[in-house]
């Protein structure tokens, strides 16, 4: 039986390092951040991780995004033009696509296809070059393991997020418009009038501040992860199941916090 | 003496036991040291403070009479841009190619360098060691031998004034070995501060000015080769006998294989 004095002095321990976490994320997060800031005048070397890294995140994944939202797209206009008109609402189709695809499911859904793809092969990567003691070996030459690994890694990953997003806008649109043919024709013209018209500037402004944020979020968790590897390659698995976890748990309450801000 | 690097009182704890403890010793500039002692004893790790790349928990380590906690980032890229470390496994980047691990030093801290030129370097640095014709592979293609060779290429491309070295000589063929030996003396001829892991009885007897005998995380013996050699302390003498065991099937006398550190860069 543990008493209340162990009890106590447990949940001392497991606050103190609680705390102590925290306080070693923060600061791990404001030096990615102080080192992103002057990013643009380092030198080549890293700029080149940059590029990779949104080859990597951006352009591989279009398909797949391509896919995601022309399916969305597709659900939507066949669900909603099936039952609105019966209630007189059949215009509300162009609202019901702007929340959902750009300022709710677009960047979200681009977000977990981001959580997928490169936050565990960030945490796998970073994990297997600290295990292998690549990270030592970039120190030992003089390269900032941070401004040469994870700060293009932050970058590569949030300017993807943001393009994806756009791109997933795009073709989610785009998308329902190709199906609407199928079911309702309609000019192309009067199709993007009413959705222009149906759309503001938050919509988008939402849209886009929510693909930075989502992408700071997703790298941010897979780098942290990464480099807390130790010593041991059963670590590595380990750290990216944590960084899939972290970054769809932050991002849903990020997205739920920013949708409200938006409400308020 | 000239010290270049200074350990005082440096002690590092790892997985709840102590790696090394209350090590101090220096290592003069300009002079080649070897670490010896058995295996576990803490030898790499020691090479690993003394390179600034693991953080002690207690003590202070000391570059040209400065600590290395105190040095700025500029002081610390001028030390690391000097300085040159071989990994006891490689430790080369995995997802580069044998051009990319020696370019990648030279790019970041030669920028603007014309690519035709780092090629030309990198081309140059492996045809002493025999590697040209594996610039584009990479290391998971190589052997492990070939892999200890690109290391060595990669710690020494920007032709440092302070070289490490752990365990060097492992899994490298004869042929290879003489090589890298000429490179190592080249470098000593030159003044480079050499401080090295081996249990190699011939290389520590080729380079050695300066041992060191580490034993349980902690120094037995540091000081010129001659001294260690004289040393009439039981742990040294069990130790170097063991560390030098192979060797000593050929040697009557165990301690001889060491020479007296009379050594060019002295």
């Amino acid at each position: 039986m543990v008493s209340w004095h162990e009890m106590i002095a447990r949940l001392g321990r497991w606050f103190s390092v609680a705390v102590g976490n925290f306080l070693y994320a923060t600061g791990f997060l404001l030096n990615i951040g102080r080192q992103s800031l002057p990013f643009v005048r380092h030198r080549g070397v890293a700029r080149r991780v940059l590029v990779m890294q949104i080859l990597f995140t951006a352009v591989e994944a279009m398909g797949i995004i391509s896919l995601i939202s022309v399916g969305l797209g597709a659900v939507i206009v066949v669900q909603g033009l099936s039952i609105l008109p019966k209630f007189g609402q059949g215009k509300l189709i162009y609202t019901i696509l702007t929340i959902v695809i750009t300022r709710e499911l677009g960047p979200l859904l681009t977000a977990f296809v981001i959580i997928a793809r490169s936050a565990t092969a960030i945490a796998t990567e970073l994990g297997n070059m600290v295990v292998s003691h690549e990270i030592e070996a970039y120190r030992s030459v003089g390269i900032d393991p941070i401004s040469y690994l994870a700060v293009p890694r932050f970058l590569g990953v949030t300017i993807s997020s943001v393009l994806l997003t756009i791109y997933f806008n795009f073709f989610g649109l785009f998308g329902s418009y190709v199906v609407t043919q199928f079911i309702k024709p309609i000019q192309l013209q009067e199709y993007f009038q009413n959705l222009l018209a149906s759309m503001t500037v938050i919509d988008v402004v939402s849209s886009l501040v929510k693909g930075f944020v989502f992408g700071a979020i997703i790298s941010f968790s897979a780098i942290y992860q990464g480099l807390k590897v130790r010593v041991s390659t059963t670590e590595i698995p380990q750290v990216a199941i944590r960084a899939v976890s972290q970054s769809f748990a932050l991002c849903i309450l990020a997205d739920a916090i920013i949708t409200l801000v938006y409400y308020l | 003496m000239d010290v270049q690097i200074e350990l005082r009182n440096v002690s590092l704890i790892t997985e709840d036991y102590s790696a090394i403890e209350d090590v101090s010793v220096v290592f003069p500039r300009g002079r080649s040291t070897v670490i010896m002692g058995p295996s576990g004893c803490g030898k790499s790790t020691l090479l690993k403070v003394a390179a600034g790349l693991l953080v002690p928990d207690r003590g202070r380590v000391y570059i040209g009479g400065r600590a290395l906690m105190d040095l700025s980032e500029r002081q610390m890229q001028e030390f690391r841009r000097a300085s040159g470390f071989m990994f006891q496994d490689a430790a080369l980047w995995a997802n580069k190619s044998v051009y990319e691990n020696l370019a990648l030093p030279i790019e970041y801290h030669e920028p603007g360098q014309p690519a035709s030129a780092t090629r030309r370097r990198v081309v140059e640095q492996l045809r002493t060691l025999g590697l040209e014709d594996s610039i584009d592979l990479r290391p998971a293609q190589l052997s492990t031998g070939e892999q200890k060779l690109v290391s060595f290429l990669r710690a020494t491309v920007l032709g440092p004034s302070l070289l490490f070295l752990d365990e060097p000589t492992t899994s490298i063929d004869h042929t290879s070995l003489e090589r890298m030996m000429q490179r190592i003396e080249e470098l000593q001829e030159r003044g480079c501060t050499i401080i090295a892991v081996t249990h190699d009885a011939h290389l520590a007897a080729m380079i050695a000015n300066h041992l060191v005998v580490l034993k349980s995380g902690r120094v037995l013996e540091a000081a010129d080769v001659a001294v260690v050699r004289r040393s009439t302390n039981p742990q040294v003498i069990e130790i170097l006998t063991q560390v030098l065991s192979d060797a000593a099937a050929y040697d009557t006398d165990i301690l001889d294989l060491l020479g007296d550190g009379d050594h060019p860069s002295q």
